[in-house]
């Protein structure tokens, strides 16, 4: 096992268009990482990049202390899971499995030992004999899986792997795959464009855009502390007011909370959550707060507060989705969770959220 | 690392190429175009140009061309409609049946086809016995019209290829262009003309310029006919005195720049966009059952084809089994002593060693070459692919007669290839490097389609887990290609077999003929040479039929696709 660290990585495909941009990027031993972004953000090109699989115009891949960059795909013990799964149709399940440790000059009863136990490792024993034709996407996903294990690798790939699975498969094995790669202490680094995915798996998340990295942190960094607009927008839903900074809150050990006064009057308090802007009195910036954040209230704390009336509700089982539009002529998303009767269009409402849930952002 | 050997094999082949390919090809055009003292001339070329016999040569064989290639449309595009459309009983085994013309040698079997049009065969027999022709006065079918003999033959062995470059147009293309017409209210008969035919003319004429190229320079069929007033018979005569005289070196040249020309056009006019041809692979085939009735008219469409095809063939086991065949419409008395005969005679035993020995080494050759090149093209990022990709066409666009032709100008006692013809005269590796370099696109394009269609993660999962390239395709890339590997070298295998042009002008000793020249010098044989030749081509059928139905063992259900290209 060992980390992964990306140095300035860049890759243009012969049309022109950037793929990775100027890259770095640090994964830690041990660390289930996430690579997301919508397609053609460059995630698969920076994970084929990784297991060696792509030229590169400028760069350096470090597993380790060791520079790889030069190394090829077969010398760098980083196993990839395929979307497709890529599993050799001419050959058993069993073949499939044992033909990396067969290259590697492993043989006799540790090569059927240790194919057989990784196979029982993703649930799959007595399954070995069996074609590759004749099992389910769900164990085709495992096959890949125990393949690319089974070869004890340094780290371990994995391209969008669920994403040929429906829904129940798909939750079934996300825990599925964290329980494994735990249980190996692998470094592993995984592409999806699923953000539920990403959020209720990873130890950590990379948000890509336009071959770039627009932020990495925990999910819950993520998610509660976006860094820009895009970030906030690509991760759940966000409502944004622009707004100029009234006063500087508190700038301590807590963090950095200005107080600002939108254009039409409305006041907020919230927190600036990245290290390097501090916007003083007179800056602009955007206030940005989730669905979930507001609640309905009628207390009468004018911070954070917009009022106005409904125009349209979408129920989603566990939470209503309404759209308000403010006094001031905004549009608001709001989701109440567990809502006991559906609130009609044209009702008068008020909605509050905690300044701890508001971030300021860079407009 | 793989950069390294896909530059390697890029440079091997062109190295082959530019010795084995363009320098005959351009020998032939320099001895064409300028004289002894390295001056460049028109002089030979206008003397050939205005000398009657040889334009009527050229213009019989353009004819040629032209009516063999309409008859093979003809046959093709019903058959291939209908394949394409509906299902009918035996289709699977029709659909292959069909295909088997290709590879059956249209030489031999003009040797079938004297003994059934001939004014003493078959057809003539069945005529008077049923009362049309009287027996006193036959008819002279050959005699009277060894052209439309000529160009029956070539139809008949060539319509495969149209056919199934048309069904690949038509299975490419989009079903949804169709659907949108009759949606529209467009009849069947209206869909058809308006749309379908339109989108698959590349293919069409892709097919039909390879056709034309094949009949235009076709000698084997026109030398068993006796028919001498085509070009590539005058050319063929013209080798026994080439030192100084440059009219056949003229003929040839005139060969290759028309072929060239066509070849060209066919592609460069159409183009070959990709519009309206979806570009995933066909899930499922949208062919429609017929009813029982309409299904049979169908399968005996087809039977009536395949038999029609390979009457000529059956004429040459005939004769391989008769005791006496004159007058009759079957053989008077049979016999196995032809068959006897011709294992002591020592033509057809050494004939059938050696044309097994340039056939395997060819394919051998072949594969090995194909497989590196289909690979650059494929899976290497080099630019130089493009340039294989498109040389791999061009022994495609040159006629067999002009490469041999070339080689035997190289290979005279003076000439540069003279080292590969040992002082024996041995011309087994000039012959197989001939037979190569010619069946090289189709082993490269079924190499290439088997890549394209497999999947390149797998090769990459391979690499990711620590398998080595060359183990990685070895152990990954062939068993996955292997169908289509096949495909290929069998197909190389057939069509080496049964090569004429390079046969017949580069073997020079009997000790050393091929089994086409061998026929070809038994059928001048006074005595029972018809009959022996005739079990010589019959042996020759048996090894391409064993070759073809092994790979079709070894291919499986995917049969269809072994003659594919």
């Amino acid at each position: 096992m060992s980390s992964i660290t990306i140095q300035s990585l860049s890759k243009t495909y012969s049309n022109g268009t950037k793929a990775l941009d100027t890259l770095d990027l640090k994964v830690e031993e041990g660390e289930l990482f996430f690579l997301l972004g919508s397609s053609g953000c460059g995630k698969t090109t920076l994970l084929r990049a990784i297991a060696g699989l792509e030229d590169l115009d400028t760069g350096t891949i470090l597993f380790g202390d060791k520079d790889v960059t030069k190394v090829p795909t077969h010398k760098r013990e980083a196993a990839m899971v395929f979307q497709s799964y890529a599993l050799w149709p001419h050959m058993s399940v069993g073949d499939n499995v044992a033909f990396g440790l067969e290259e590697r000059g492993v043989r006799g009863d540790e090569l059927v030992d240790r194919t057989l136990e990784a196979l029982k490792g993703v649930q799959l024993d007595g399954y070995e004999d069996r074609r590759i034709d004749e099992l389910s996407g769900g164990q085709q996903q495992r096959v890949a899986l125990a393949r690319a294990l089974v070869v004890r690798p340094k780290c371990l790939l994995l391209d969008e792997p669920l994403s040929n699975l429906d829904t129940q498969l798909r939750l079934e094995m996300r825990t599925e795959i964290r329980r494994i790669v735990k249980e190996f202490g692998l470094t592993a680094v995984y592409v999806t464009h699923d953000q539920e995915e990403a959020l209720s798996v990873a130890d950590k998340v990379a948000v890509m855009r336009d071959g770039m990295i627009e932020q990495v942190g925990t999910p819950r960094d993520i998610y509660r502390h976006p860094s820009n607009k895009f970030v906030a927008d690509f991760i759940g839903e966000v409502n944004t007011i622009n707004a100029q900074v009234d006063t500087v809150v508190f700038d301590d050990h807590r963090g950095y909370s200005v107080r600002v006064v939108s254009m039409v009057g409305e006041i907020f308090q919230g927190q600036v959550t990245v290290d390097d802007w501090r916007p003083e009195a007179g800056d602009m910036v955007m206030v940005a707060i989730r669905p979930e954040a507001y609640r309905f209230d009628d207390s009468g704390d004018v911070l954070n507060q917009v009022t106005g009336k409904i125009i349209d509700s979408v129920y989603q089982g566990p939470t209503i989705q309404y759209l308000v539009l403010s006094d001031h002529g905004i549009y608001v998303q709001v989701s109440e969770l567990n809502p006991l009767a559906l609130r009609p269009a044209g009702q008068q409402v008020k909605l509050t959220a905690r300044s701890n849930d508001v971030v300021m952002l860079q407009p | 690392m793989s950069k390294k050997y896909a530059i390697i094999i890029t440079l091997v082949t062109l190295a082959f190429f530019c010795v084995f390919f363009f320098w005959p090809v351009a020998g032939v055009l320099e001895r064409a175009f300028f004289t002894e003292s390295g001056e460049f001339t028109i002089g030979s070329t206008l003397s050939v140009l205005s000398n009657p016999i040889y334009l009527e040569g050229l213009s019989n064989a353009f004819l040629l061309g032209v009516a063999s290639t309409l008859v093979t449309f003809l046959v093709a595009l019903p058959l291939a409609v209908m394949s394409h459309r509906w299902v009918f009983p035996g289709k699977r085994w029709l659909t292959l049946m069909v295909l088997a013309p290709l590879v059956l040698p249209p030489f031999v079997g003009a040797v079938g086809v004297r003994h059934i049009l001939g004014t003493e065969g078959s057809l003539n027999a069945l005529l008077s016995t049923i009362g049309l022709v009287s027996g006193d006065n036959p008819v002279d079918w050959l005699g009277a019209s060894k052209f439309w003999g000529i160009v029956l033959m070539n139809a008949l062995h060539l319509y495969p290829i149209l056919y199934m470059n048309i069904l690949s147009s038509l299975s490419s293309l989009d079903p949804r262009m169709e659907q949108a017409a009759q949606n529209l209210g467009a009849s069947p008969w209206t869909r058809f003309k308006k749309i379908t035919l339109p989108l698959c003319m590349p293919g069409v004429f892709a097919g039909a310029a390879i056709v034309f190229i094949w009949s235009f320079t076709e000698l084997g069929v026109p030398l068993v006919f006796d028919y001498t007033r085509v070009t590539p018979v005058q050319i063929y005569d013209g080798i026994k005195d080439l030192q100084g005289n440059p009219i056949p070196y003229v003929l040839v040249a005139v060969m290759l720049l028309v072929s060239v020309l066509i070849y060209f056009s066919s592609r460069v006019i159409l183009g070959r966009s990709q519009l309206g041809h979806s570009s995933k692979t066909k899930s499922q085939s949208m062919a429609r059952p017929l009813p029982l009735v309409h299904g049979a008219m169908v399968s005996v469409a087809f039977l009536g084809v395949f038999i029609v095809a390979t009457i000529p063939h059956f004429g040459v086991f005939f004769l391989s089994v008769s005791e006496d065949w004159y007058g009759t419409v079957l053989p008077s008395g049979f016999t196995l002593a032809h068959y006897g005969e011709g294992l002591g005679h020592s033509q057809v035993v050494s004939s059938i060693r050696n044309s097994l020995v340039y056939a395997l080494g060819a394919t051998f050759l072949d594969v090995l070459l194909g497989v590196g090149i289909a690979w650059v093209i494929v899976r290497s990022t080099i630019w130089g692919r493009r340039i294989l990709d498109a040389m791999m066409m061009l022994p495609l666009a040159v006629p067999g007669i002009v490469l041999a032709f070339g080689f035997l100008s190289l290979t005279a006692s003076s000439g540069f290839f003279g080292f590969l013809v040992p002082a024996s005269g041995n011309p087994a590796m000039i012959l197989i490097l001939a037979y190569a370099i010619r069946r090289l696109p189709f082993v490269v394009r079924a190499v290439v389609g088997g890549l394209e269609q497999s999947n390149i993660e797998l090769e990459e999962a391979a690499l990711s887990l620590g398998v080595t390239p060359s183990r990685s395709f070895l152990k990954i890339s062939i068993p996955l290609i292997g169908s289509s590997l096949l495909a290929g070298a069998v197909l190389s295998f057939a069509f080496a077999m049964l090569e004429v042009s390079d046969s017949l002008m580069l073997a020079q000793q009997s000790e050393h003929f091929p089994i086409t020249k061998a026929i070809y010098s038994l059928l001048s044989t006074l005595g029972n040479g018809h009959e022996l030749a005739s079990a010589l081509g019959v042996w020759a059928m048996l090894f391409l039929a064993l070759a073809i139905s092994g790979g079709l063992l070894v291919v499986g259900k995917k049969g269809g696709n072994l003659f594919r290209f």
